[in-house]
């Protein structure tokens, strides 16, 4: 822990092919991924994608019903969940409310064979990484739903586990302690230097905090990448849809030459066009401009409400097909409701998937 | 002070809370009271006579023959409360986590333990007399089929096994009740706390002693006073298995058979004592009510809000 305390632990996570029944109902349906040391992954998704599930299965809280869980090159299927060099932050936090912080922390340290000095100079490092010292005497019922937090955390650092779990762990946190914890949670992540897999339903947590985010649906992967990547080069609609905020606009489009045009609401140009005639055109909210009245040279849309964010606006307006459209704007644009704007894009910012199946189909 | 005003609330109040009230004071508050003033008085037949201040009270525990049958039957009630300390609370709590923990079968097993609890004392009673039949009962016959016929013996009548036997039927009827209080306890922690075990131990004896037994506290203090109070209430299987007298010998005495004997004579002699009775009553009474206020208070403050 800490810098220099750290030994040499590497953690290597191979998930191959896993997949999750419970009795006939089907969760996960088939997992590859590769982690790997020092990486702060984040599993995304809507809730019932399975996210928490894949976690629990990294934990060994629940067995995997085919394929395979390798760590450092070991295989970890039927290896018990306290022998795996993992700890886990739970979502309600789950502290023992028998025991006071500093037995919370000493619990595990010492089932782990740890002399009494090695455990006490522990907690003594967690505690000050946390700012825990003045609360160690305190049993967790007399804590803040942040404190709380923070001694779940300690209780997984005092084991100096190769895999950090957090399953949810802010979202029992009110949204100022929220940003505040989610800060904390970076700084102890380059602190400490080890592989920590998050787990969220929260795009913002998961676009703030990790080197790698695994975005999940319907108990299959649709994406892996950087923040940059799944916002820049979204691999299909629902990753497109999921990452960002406002969410991306799907528009269903015709090709008509270099123009793409809205069923009864005009047509815009956008730049490079992929190689099909029927697609659905993306756009984020930077991508767009919005223009007062109805213009030749754009899709008309009417305005539906304006959201003023102090630094900035985002105007929501709807095309001619029905489709919601946000566009960011500055403060002193201000539409009305109902009044009609034209809209164009930017070029070459604009993202195009298959009308089909939703694939990327950038040029 | 805030003036009673007769509302239509505060009628309705009163309307409910009257004829509890009567009840309890009729037929709880009332008897105790009569009995502590019956034991002041020397008594023949239901016929009260002089006032003798504290005599009878001294003739249960220091005038033999009856401070001989204190003692016994006292010692009875303790044995019988820490057997069935370990035999029926012991036993309900390892039931319990068992059928928390969703071993194959628990959802039969839930049901198939607390079926005894519903029976009637007196079917189980003539259950485990016939059970321990020293000629055709099951246990016996079971022994000497299986070639362990040196272990057959006359269970009931036998003072070194009489006791021993009854308490065991007592642990198979009440199982069910601590069983089911505990498994309450254990389905209220919450199941990331256990999650949270499992990542650090994978024991299930640090599990239990450690985390489980800790949150179940609560579960655990009532049971606790509960069978306190109702071992050293115990009657009914001792009356009908052993008999009146705690046969045999006394070996199955304890202080309920002991009191009513007293009070109300047995089959052989109509001796009965009302004033005797009563001071042996006040006496039972006084010492669970201080005994169980200690276990309760005791036990409370280690109780833990989850």
């Amino acid at each position: 822990m800490g810098g220099s305390g750290r030994e040499s632990n590497v953690a290597q996570l191979s998930l191959r092919g896993i997949k999750k029944r419970f009795r006939e109902t089907a969760v996960l349906h088939g997992i590859d991924l590769e982690i790997g040391d020092r990486e702060f992954v984040v599993f995304v998704g809507p809730s019932g994608c399975g996210k928490s599930t894949l976690l629990r299965l990294i934990a060994g809280l629940d067995p995997i019903t085919e394929g395979e869980f390798v760590l450092n090159g070991t295989r970890m299927n039927d290896v018990a969940p306290s022998r795996r060099g993992i700890a886990m932050v739970f979502q309600s936090y789950a502290l023992y409310p028998h025991m006071d912080v500093y037995e919370n922390m000493a619990f595990g340290a010492r089932l782990m064979g740890l002399t009494k000095a090695e455990v006490e100079a522990r907690i003594a490092e967690a505690a000050r990484m946390l700012r825990l010292e003045a609360l160690l005497k305190r049993k967790p019922r007399e804590l803040s739903g942040g404190q709380r937090q923070r001694v779940a955390i300690g209780r997984a650092l005092v084991r100096k586990p190769d895999v950090f779990l957090l399953d949810e762990p802010l979202s029992n946190l009110d949204a100022a302690l929220r940003s505040e914890v989610r800060l904390e949670i970076a700084r102890l992540h380059r602190e400490i230097g080890g592989t920590m897999i998050y787990v969220t339903h929260d795009q913002v947590e998961a676009m703030t905090l990790a080197d790698k985010i695994v975005v999940m649906n319907n108990g299959r992967i649709e994406q892996v990448g950087s923040p940059r990547d799944l916002y820049e080069t979204p691999a299909n609609t629902f990753v497109a849809t999921f990452i960002g905020s406002p969410r991306m606009a799907l528009v269903d489009v015709t090709r008509d030459g270099d123009r793409l045009a809205v069923a009864n609401g005009g047509a815009v140009v956008t730049g490079a066009l992929p190689d099909a005639t029927s697609l659905k055109l993306g756009l984020r909210p930077d991508a767009v401009q919005l223009h007062r009245g109805a213009g030749s040279e754009g899709l008309s849309a009417k305005v539906e409400y304006t959201e003023y964010l102090g630094d900035n606006a985002y105007v929501y307006a709807r095309l001619a097909d029905g489709t919601l459209l946000s566009a960011r704007t500055t403060p002193n644009d201000l539409f009305a409701p109902d009044e009609a704007v034209t809209v164009t894009v930017t070029p070459g910012a604009a993202h195009y998937f298959s009308a089909e199946d939703g694939r990327r189909l950038n040029p | 002070m805030p003036q009673f005003r007769m509302t239509g609330r505060g009628l309705w109040i009163t309307v409910l809370i009257v004829p509890p009230l009567a009840f309890v004071a009729l037929f709880i508050v009332y008897p105790i009271i009569s009995a502590f003033a019956y034991a002041f008085f020397d008594w023949q037949g239901l016929k009260r006579l002089d006032f003798v201040g504290l005599e009878n009270f001294h003739t249960v525990l220091f005038v033999e023959p009856y401070r001989s049958w204190t003692i016994n039957a006292f010692k009875n009630n303790i044995i019988v409360f820490f057997a069935l300390m370990v035999l029926q609370n012991g036993l309900g709590f390892i039931l319990a986590y068992a059928l928390w923990r969703e071993l194959p079968g628990a959802r039969f097993h839930r049901i198939a333990v607390f079926l005894p609890v519903v029976l009637s004392t007196i079917i189980v009673a003539y259950l485990f007399k016939l059970f321990y039949h020293p000629l055709f009962g099951v246990v016996n016959v079971t022994l000497k089929n299986i070639g362990l016929d040196w272990l057959a013996q006359p269970w009931l009548g036998q003072s070194s096994t009489a006791l021993g036997s009854i308490i065991v039927a007592q642990a198979w009827h009440m199982v069910g009740f601590p069983t089911l209080v505990f498994l309450a306890g254990m389905q209220r922690i919450p199941s990331e706390i256990l999650d949270a075990v499992r990542m650090e131990t994978e024991s299930e004896w640090v599990k239990i002693t450690k985390v489980v037994w800790p949150l179940v506290a609560p579960s655990a203090t009532i049971v606790f006073t509960l069978l306190f109070v109702g071992a050293f209430n115990w009657f009914e299987l001792p009356y009908i298995m052993g008999g009146l007298d705690g046969s045999p010998f006394g070996s199955t005495d304890v202080l309920g058979l002991y009191f009513y004997r007293t009070a109300f004579g047995n089959v052989s002699s109509g001796q009965q004592d009302f004033g005797l009775g009563s001071a042996l009553a006040v006496l039972i009474f006084i010492f669970i009510a201080v005994i169980a206020a200690v276990i309760t208070t005791r036990l409370r403050a280690r109780e833990i809000q989850l």
